[in-house]
């Protein structure tokens, strides 16, 4: 399956990509076969992600879903943020090539790292 | 937008020349080559005429040439041939760490059925040691296949010196060991002579010299033992059955004329090319790496890793600028797949990751440099601006400086 043009975007202008100066929470999950990583520093306050930035390394559906998910969750509750699926992800970029959903499945389990490590900041 | 081939090494456009020769066999003179009629004998003339015009390409005999429907098919037919006639005599074989997926995989099957396998190394260069070649034969080796240059780095192999010695082999007594080298890569780009060589078969693929895909050769010299691998007809001296593809083959024989004729000029010019395009990279790009001997190697190809960053995503953002080029490395289901040639070559997974394949035609131009060198440096910023790992050696770098 092609990527689709929502996908292409993302990888050509990506959202939110670096790091934040005044993170409250900073987390990075490796996809222990592969090696991609994910890298997500957020500013939570009073329960809102108010800001966020990503770094990714790995595979474009990698950096694709990195870019999808620091657009999807800022503004969000952390309680909204934790609801979100690997489907809504893929969903988010036109879908995902079977062999390549892993990517979505990283980008969902930094996000409950970071947002964990904001609930204990 | 404009748009860069730089993906020759993978296939290569139909030159408009060898279209011309090809398309009286697509319509008026449509016989098969085995029919006795007057169409028959047109059609058995053209795949004798190409038959002569690819020999001449590798120094081999009209007779000594078997066409098939590619070099993969000419790369397992070389393989199981020669082995399924020697097996009663030996079950060794002695092949590359840095064969294509079809000397691969062939020789992987054999190995599943009881043949034993000896993989050489090949160094930081990325070219076989004649010294380990020797050092791994035993009495009941019956096959080498070592390949001529490398698809992905384009290391040119020690071939003649290979086949100097498999003759003194020979010389010895030894009439049991046949050797094999796929050369789809370097056929049309280096001048190759199988009597210098010494080989004794010999893969060809028409598609990577500007003709169509679906047809290749196998040069059988005289006297070598293999079983055809397909049967049901007469055709190709009994060795390959099956209608030849009479229009592909006249257009592979042309395409190697025209390789033969022109090889100098098409050398020159990719070789130039190629040249500058690497020393403008190296000045342009931080942290980059030249894969594979400098000297040694087809002169249209350059593998370069691009540190901090991966193949693939380069690929596509060069793909949306109109570059094609390729990746040896593939993430698929979460398992990581990088390329068996770099990681030989003692790099590690990150460049091996992050290498990608340029390989230049007859038909690209300086403007065409200048493009690509212009979109990659855009696509290695963007991309290493994304990546964790270029922000933690900055990070120790201004660590260790404050």
């Amino acid at each position: 399956m092609p990527y689709s043009e929502t996908f292409k975007d993302h990888l050509a202008h990506p959202r939110n990509a670096g790091q934040l100066a005044d993170a409250n929470a900073i987390a990075e999950e490796t996809n222990p076969v592969c090696g991609d990583r994910l890298r997500l520093s957020l500013l939570v306050r009073g329960g809102r992600v108010e800001a966020v930035r990503f770094l990714a390394y790995g595979c474009p559906p990698t950096l694709a879903c990195g870019s999808v998910l620091a657009e999807m969750i800022e503004g969000m509750t952390t309680d909204e943020a934790l609801k979100l699926t690997r489907k809504e992800i893929a969903n988010a970029l036109g879908g995902l090539p079977a062999r390549k959903q892993h990517a979505a499945a990283l980008a969902i389990e930094t996000l409950r790292v970071a947002i964990d490590k904001a609930a204990n900041d | 937008m404009r748009r860069v081939y730089l993906d020759h090494s993978a296939t290569t456009p139909v030159d408009p020349r060898v279209v011309e020769a090809m398309m009286p066999y697509l319509t008026e003179k449509f016989g098969n080559a085995s029919s006795v009629h007057l169409l028959g004998q047109e059609a058995r003339a053209a795949v004798d005429y190409a038959r002569r015009q690819v020999a001449s390409l590798v120094g081999g005999r009209e007779n000594e040439i078997i066409f098939t429907s590619g070099g993969t098919e000419a790369n397992n037919l070389a393989i199981a041939g020669v082995c399924e006639a020697a097996a009663l005599r030996g079950r060794h074989i002695v092949t590359s760490m840095i064969e294509h997926p079809s000397v691969r995989g062939r020789i992987e099957m054999l190995e599943k059925n009881g043949w034993e396998v000896t993989r050489l190394p090949v160094y930081d260069d990325g070219v076989v040691r004649l010294e380990d070649v020797r050092a791994a034969l035993r009495p009941d080796t019956v096959l080498i296949s070592v390949m001529m240059a490398n698809n992905e780095i384009g290391t040119i192999q020690p071939i003649e010196e290979i086949g100097a010695l498999v003759r003194g082999e020979r010389e010895r007594g030894n009439r049991q060991l046949w050797f094999h080298t796929d050369a789809v890569q370097a056929a049309g780009r280096i001048p190759l002579d199988v009597a210098e060589l010494g080989c004794d078969l010999l893969s060809l693929s028409a598609h990577k010299i500007y003709a169509p895909k679906g047809v290749g050769a196998l040069f059988i010299r005289r006297g070598v033992r293999l079983s055809p691998q397909q049967v049901g007809g007469h055709q190709e001296r009994e060795r390959r059955a099956g209608t030849e593809s009479v229009p592909n083959i006249v257009a592979f024989g042309k395409a190697a004329e025209l390789a033969r004729q022109e090889m100098n000029l098409r050398n020159a010019h990719t070789l130039r090319l190629r040249d500058r395009f690497e020393d403008e990279i190296s000045r342009r790009i931080d942290d980059v790496l030249l894969n594979g001997d400098r000297q040694r190697r087809l002169p249209h190809l350059s593998n370069i890793s691009f540190r901090f960053i991966e193949g693939e995503g380069l690929l596509i953002h060069l793909d949306m600028q109109g570059v094609a080029v390729s990746t040896g490395s593939a993430c698929s289901s979460g398992t990581l797949e990088p390329s068996p040639v770099i990681r030989a070559l003692g790099r590690d997974e990150e460049l091996a990751r992050g290498a990608i394949r340029f390989s230049f035609g007859k038909d690209n131009n300086d403007e065409d440099v200048d493009y690509v060198i212009g979109a990659l440096a855009r696509a290695v910023e963007s991309l290493r601006r994304l990546s964790p790992l270029r922000s933690e050696v900055r990070s120790s770098v201004s660590g260790v400086s404050g």
